[in-house]
C-alpha cells in the first residue's frame, strides 16, 4: 500500500497518460464507448427482459431467457461451433506456420513482395471471395472439371455443402490472421540464436522445439486469438458453404434477432458467449504471465 | 471551452441539421423493400417524372424488415411487407391508412387480390407482386413425375433437394401433408409435424432463401421447395425446370406496400405508388422479376411467353390460402428447426 502511495515521479508518468495523452486518446476512447460498452449494456438489459407478438423488447424481469442457454440444444450447437473453429486453428497453424517462417527468412526486398500476396485478397470484399469458393467448389465448377478432365474422378466429387467446404471456406477467410502475427515473431527471431543451437548439438527437430518455437510463441498465441474467437461466432460461411445445413451459434444468435422476433433469447446467448470469451481469455493470460 | 460554448454549438448544428433535413424531406422517399424486387429503372423513372429522389434500403425477409421496423433506425415513408407481416402491423396501428384520392391507378388492380385476410377492409395495403411456393424439378435428372411434398421428400432424393431457409415455409408443408391448414400452428401440431420434418431435413443438401435458384442452375441439386418467383426465373432459363403446385396444399404471399407510422412523406409515397400501378411501369417489374403481377392493365402488356411461365401463372385454379399473422409462434418454430437441423 506504501509503494503505491509515494510512487516516484518517473513511474507516475509512465503510468497515467497526462492531459494530451487523454486527447489523442479521446475518439478511441469515444468509438468504444458507443460502439462497444453502450451495446453490451443494452444486450445485457435485453436479456432479462420478454418480448411482445411483434417481438418488440418488453421491460418486464425475467430469468427465462439465461435458462433456455443451457438447453442441451444450444449446449451442442456451441460445443459444435467451437469445434470447428479448433479445426480450423490448427489447421492455420499447420499451414500458416512454415509460410509465415519461409517468408520472414527471406531477402527484404523479396519478403515485402511476399507479405503484399498474402494481404491483397483483403482488397475484394470477403463475400465475393466466398462466392468465388462456390464457384470452384460446386458440381459443375472448376476443382471437379480439372480433377474429370485430367481422369481422376468420373462423376462430380460433392464437395460443396459438405462440413468440408465449410472447413475450406473458414480456413481461407482466417489463414492470413495467422501468417501475420507469425511473420512478425519470426521476422525478429536471431537467425545467431539456431546456429548456436545447432552449434551446441542440437538437431532440426530440437532447435525448432526448443529454440524457434518458444521464440515465436507470442506471434502463434495472437494468431490463434485472432483465428479462433471470431472462427466461433462466423455465419455467412457455414450459410453459403455449408449451405445452411447445420446450425453454428453465430447462426442461432443471427436468428433470433432477425428470424425468431425473440432478441432477449438472443441477448442472453450474446452475453454468455462474450463472458465466455472474456473468462477463457483472461485464464489463457494468467498462465502466460505466470510461466513468464 | 466551456459547457456554455459546447451547449449552443450543438445547439446550433442540431437546428442546421434539422431544418435540412425538413428542406429535403419533401424531394426524398424513404423506402425499404425486398432486394431485387424494385428495378433500377423504375426508380429512376419515378425520379425523372416527379423530381422525388428514392433512398432505396433493402431486406432479405420479411422478419428482418420488421425487426429493424420496429428498431425506428430511419423514418421510413413506404415499407414493403409480406401479407402477413403486414397484418400484424395493422393489428398493432403501426401503419397509416391510404389516401385513395391520391391512387387513380387502383382500378388496375385485379380484384383477385384485393381485401385479402391481410387487410379485409383494403385500408392499408397496396399488393405490389405476388407469388407461391412450390416445387421444381429438373426434368432432365429427375425421370420421375414430382407432383406433391411426399413426392418431393423422398429417401431417393437424399442430398438432391434445395428448399428456402425458412422454418415456417417448412412447417407449413409438413402440416399439409398432415391434412392441416397452414394456419394451424400450435404446439401439438408442430409435435405432430417434428418427426416429418426430421425426416426430410435429414434429405435437403442446401437451405437458401435468397436464391435457391443458384444452386439448382449449377447442378448441384435437382430438386427444390422454393418461391415461384425464382422457379419462374429458372423457367426462362431453361424449360427442364418444371414447376408444380403440390397437390397436399399450396399458399400464395402477397408483397403489399404501406405507409408505416411516423412517414416524413407520405404525399411521396402515395405518388410513388401510384407510379407503380402504372401499367407500362408495372410490365416494367414483370420483366425483371416475373412474379405473379396483379395489375390487370399491365397483364395485358405481357408477352404470351411471359404469361405461359407456369410458376409466374399456373395453371392451377385452387384457391390458395395465404399465411397469417400468429403471434409469436415463430420462436417455437424457431427453436423446433434449430433442434432438427442440429441432430443432423
Amino acid at each position: 500500500m506504501q509503494a503505491l502511495a509515494i510512487p516516484d515521479a518517473e513511474n507516475l508518468h509512465a503510468r497515467r497518460p497526462r492531459f494530451w495523452g487523454w486527447v489523442l486518446l479521446a475518439p478511441l476512447v469515444a468509438w468504444l464507448v458507443a460502439f462497444v460498452v453502450v451495446p453490451m449494456v443494452i444486450l445485457f438489459g435485453y436479456s432479462f427482459c420478454t418480448r411482445d407478438d411483434l417481438g418488440r423488447v418488453v421491460f418486464s424481469f425475467t430469468l427465462e431467457n439465461y435458462g433456455r442457454v443451457f438447453d442441451p440444444i444450444y449446449l451442442r450447437i456451441l460445443g459444435r461451433s467451437i469445434g470447428f473453429a479448433a479445426v480450423t486453428t490448427v489447421l492455420c497453424v499447420a499451414i500458416g506456420y512454415p509460410v509465415a517462417w519461409y517468408i520472414a527468412r527471406q531477402p527484404e526486398r523479396i519478403r515485402d513482395k511476399l507479405l503484399l500476396l498474402v494481404m491483397i485478397p483483403f482488397w475484394t470484399s470477403f463475400l465475393i471471395r466466398t462466392y468465388a469458393w462456390i464457384a470452384i467448389l460446386k458440381n459443375e465448377g472448376l476443382l471437379n472439371g480439372m480433377l474429370q478432365y485430367v481422369g481422376l474422378i468420373s462423376a462430380p466429387l460433392p464437395l460443396l455443402y459438405t462440413p468440408a467446404a465449410v472447413l475450406i471456406g473458414l480456413v481461407y477467410a482466417y489463414l492470413p490472421f495467422m501468417i501475420l502475427p507469425i511473420y512478425g515473431s519470426a521476422e525478429k527471431l536471431d537467425n545467431a540464436l539456431v546456429e548456436a543451437a545447432h552449434d551446441l548439438g542440437a538437431g532440426p527437430m530440437r532447435a525448432f522445439s526448443e529454440v524457434i518455437i518458444p521464440l515465436t510463441w507470442p506471434g502463434i498465441t495472437a494468431g490463434m486469438l485472432l483465428v479462433f474467437v471470431p472462427a466461433i461466432g462466423m455465419f455467412a460461411i457455414t450459410d453459403l458453404m455449408g449451405g445452411a445445413q447445420v446450425p453454428m451459434i453465430g447462426n442461432v444468435i443471427q436468428n433470433q434477432f432477425f428470424r425468431a422476433r425473440n432478441a432477449p433469447f438472443g441477448a442472453a446467448l450474446g452475453v454468455v458467449f462474450t463472458l465466455m470469451f472474456v473468462l477463457a481469455y483472461a485464464l489463457v493470460h494468467r498462465r502466460a504471465s505466470r510461466t513468464r | 471551452m466551456s459547457t456554455r460554448m459546447i451547449r449552443s454549438l450543438v445547439g446550433a448544428f442540431l437546428a442546421l441539421t434539422l431544418s435540412l433535413a425538413a428542406s429535403a424531406a419533401s424531394k426524398e422517399l424513404n423506402l425499404f423493400a425486398w432486394s431485387e424486387y424494385v428495378p433500377q429503372s423504375v426508380l429512376d423513372g419515378f425520379t425523372k417524372s416527379t423530381g422525388i429522389k428514392v433512398n432505396y434500403e433493402t431486406f432479405a425477409s420479411g422478419e428482418e424488415m420488421l425487426a429493424k421496423l420496429l428498431a425506428g433506425g430511419t423514418a421510413y415513408d413506404l415499407i414493403q411487407p409480406p401479407d402477413y407481416i403486414a397484418e400484424a402491423l395493422i393489428k398493432n396501428k403501426l401503419l397509416v391508412p391510404l389516401d385513395y384520392k391520391k391512387l387513380p391507378r387502383f382500378k388496375n388492380l385485379l380484384p383477385a387480390f384485393l381485401k385479402m385476410p391481410h387487410d379485409p377492409e383494403q385500408k392499408y395495403t397496396i399488393p405490389y407482386m405476388a407469388s407461391t411456393v412450390g416445387i421444381v424439378v429438373n426434368s432432365e435428372r429427375v425421370k420421375e413425375p414430382v407432383t406433391g411434398i411426399k413426392d418431393l421428400f423422398s429417401p431417393k432424393y437424399k442430398g438432391r433437394i434445395v428448399t428456402v431457409d425458412d422454418g415456417r415455409e417448412l412447417v407449413t408443408a409438413a402440416l399439409y401433408v398432415l391434412g392441416y391448414s397452414l394456419n394451424d400452428i400450435n404446439a401439438k401440431n408442430l409435435k405432430e409435424a417434428r418427426p416429418l420434418l426430421a425426416q426430410w431435413i435429414k434429405l435437403i443438401k442446401l437451405f437458401d432463401s435468397d436464391s435457391p435458384k443458384t444452386a439448382l442452375l449449377n447442378g448441384d441439386v435437382d430438386l427444390g421447395y422454393v418461391w415461384g418467383g425464382e422457379a419462374a426465373l429458372l423457367w426462362n432459363e431453361n424449360k427442364k425446370f418444371i414447376y408444380v403446385l403440390p397437390k397436399e396444399g399450396a399458399h400464395q404471399f402477397v408483397d403489399v406496400l404501406a405507409v408505416p407510422k411516423g412517414a416524413k412523406n407520405s404525399d411521396a409515397a402515395h405518388a410513388f405508388i401510384d407510379y407503380l400501378l402504372r401499367p407500362e411501369v408495372s410490365k416494367i417489374i414483370s420483366d425483371e422479376f416475373p412474379y405473379t403481377n396483379p395489375n390487370g392493365e399491365a397483364r395485358k402488356l405481357l408477352s404470351p411467353e411471359q404469361l405461359a411461365n407456369p410458376a409466374s401463372y399456373p395453371k392451377d385454379t385452387r384457391k390458395l390460402d395465404t399465411f397469417r399473422h400468429l403471434g409469436d409462434s415463430g420462436a417455437m418454430i424457431d427453436e423446433l428447426i434449430t433442434d432438427l437441423k442440429n441432430a443432423k
